[in-house]
């Protein structure tokens, strides 16, 4: 294995934790509250809840300021001005990718913040979309001029939001499995990301202007569909330009008719295995695969890009045979619909795990990195070692400031929370399609063993990077 | 004979019992479930039964 280059460190994966028991005997402990879960709700909740989002507009001045045109075009110009500033620093800052600004606030602060955040407090997203901004900004400048709208391209219902599926997993794979021999945080080199941003880019504007900006920001459009996603389980929502309250968790459940919605979720979950996988319960079968491709006349990085691949694309297929076999499972159960329907009633309820995933892998990385980005990152965005803005240049990261206990306990936490809450959004809807609850909770047998699954897997992918 | 130095290898058997539990004891109502149904049908009275 010399020939392999270093790898690198799996994200907020940290040294093994002293724990009090063995860890698979959290996933035993997981697995009981989650049956106990679903037998308490099968005996408790009789009647759908969520279908109803009992949206509520909020009245006031923040709430009509926050979703006003000029609040809206603010935004957007800071949206556009941080990716611009961002490719600015990918493509004149320091090669070393701890101390360039662009890595960390693309990857950490924006791809891991958003989904964070917007699951609690809705589309965060939206405003701030740089791509929507200018898209939006050059429809209105060209009504300015008098210019005659040529008619846009029908978007084919069928695609869906299969190319937002598609870049999703080409964003992790750029990171994790491109960018493989940067060696910290995050392994993309910041002039790579600079030049990805510019073509991802100049891709979506093309687009936008093809199929429309809010079409393609609904269907294509990777980080509004991403980071969409993970607002619908917001309690904040806008409708008809108003801001309103809704029911946590409750809008989900409209997310998922669009075509393809089941491969966003599913490769959300499989490349965040994927990841935390990379270095620890796939290690070794990553490296039989990387010494059988040199022999066969890879070269080192090619052989070993390959493999990742291979893997990355095995969890894609794992995770969706998971999901299928729990609607094989419901399918199975008399009154129950099409294979395909139950697929898009159901999807919805892998988004708070695709979340706790997130959470569980993350969360630590988030912690620390996000003390550089607002420190030294802030100060010398660059990197160049002669700036310092803010007074901060000189500032550390605390790791002291998360123990390894307290982040496995948050790691095993989001994991059965997330669970729980797919298992109660999964109950919610088998009562709307079933009238009997005893055959509603029948057909939820399966998505338990699912959720089972998914906890113990999680746990396992954890343990092994831990160790 | 799993060789001792090996036993981190087999971890993973752990993570996979709950799953196991789970899919069995599916298995095991599924059928109570449809024995019994099939039973409530063979006891109620076909239509022809029903006319006499």
């Amino acid at each position: 294995m010399s020939l392999l280059p270093a790898l690198p460190e799996a994200h907020a994966l940290v040294a093994r934790q002293d724990l009090p028991i063995p860890a698979w005997l959290f996933a035993w402990a997981a697995s009981i509250v989650l049956i106990v879960s679903f037998f308490a709700l099968s005996a408790a909740w009789r009647r759908p809840i969520f279908e109803d989002q009992r949206w509520r507009p909020l009245s006031g001045g923040p709430s009509r300021a926050l979703v006003s045109p000029l609040v809206q075009v603010f935004c957007g110009l800071v949206g556009v001005l941080l990716l611009a500033f961002s490719v600015y620093a990918g493509l004149h800052g320091t090669e070393a990718p701890d101390r360039n600004f662009a890595l960390t606030f693309v990857f950490v602060t924006c791809w891991l913040g958003f989904p964070f955040f917007s699951a609690i407090f809705g589309d965060l997203f939206r405003p701030f979309n740089p791509w929507r901004a200018v898209g939006r900004g050059c429809g209105a400048a060209l009504a300015a001029l008098g210019a005659r709208r040529r008619a846009k391209l029908a978007y084919p219902r069928r695609l869906g939001r299969w190319p937002a599926a598609i870049g999703l997993l080409a964003v992790v794979w750029l990171e994790v499995v491109y960018g493989a021999s940067g060696g910290i945080a995050v392994g993309l080199d910041p002039h790579s990301l600079a030049v990805a941003i510019c073509v991802y880019s100049a891709y979506t504007l093309a687009m936008m202007a093809l199929f429309g900006v809010e079409e393609w920001c609904e269907t294509g459009e990777i980080f509004s569909v991403y980071f969409g996603m993970f607002s619908q389980l917001g309690f904040l929502g806008v409708r008809d330009g108003r801001l309103g309250r809704r029911r946590p968790l409750a809008a989900a459940g409209a997310w998922a008719t669009i075509p393809g919605s089941a491969a966003v979720v599913i490769a959300s979950i499989a490349s965040t295995s994927f990841d935390g996988a990379q270095e620890g319960a796939f290690k070794s079968a990553i490296e039989k695969v990387f010494e059988w491709l040199t022999e066969v006349g890879f070269g080192p990085t090619a052989g070993l890009r390959l493999s990742n691949t291979i893997f990355m694309a095995l969890c894609f297929v794992g995770v969706a045979l998971v999901f299928d076999l729990g609607l094989r499972g419901m399918e199975s159960i008399p009154g129950a619909p099409s294979r395909a329907k139950l697929r898009t009633a159901f999807t919805h309820t892998l988004i708070p795990i695709a979340l706790a995933y997130l959470i569980a892998h993350y969360f630590s990385l988030f912690v620390f990195q996000e003390q550089a980005q607002f420190t030294y990152l802030l100060s010398d965005p660059l990197g160049t070692g002669h700036t310092d803005l803010f007074g901060t240049a000189e500032a550390g990261i605390d790791f002291a400031l998360l123990g390894s206990r307290t982040i496995w306990y948050v790691q095993v936490g989001a994991l059965v929370a997330g669970h729980v809450l797919g298992l109660t959004l999964a109950h919610d809807r088998a009562l709307t399609i079933w009238s009997d609850p005893r055959r509603a909770t029948r057909s939820q047998y399966w998505m338990l063993a699912v959720m089972v699954a998914f906890t113990c897997f999680g746990l396992y992918l954890l343990s092994a990077g831990n160790g | 004979m799993i060789p001792l130095a090996h036993l981190g290898h087999w971890l993973w058997t752990f993570y996979v019992v709950p799953v196991l539990i789970v899919v069995a004891g599916i298995i095991y109502s599924t059928r109570a479930a449809n024995k019994s149904e099939r039973e409530e049908a063979e006891a109620r009275p076909t239509k022809k039964e029903a006319r006499h």
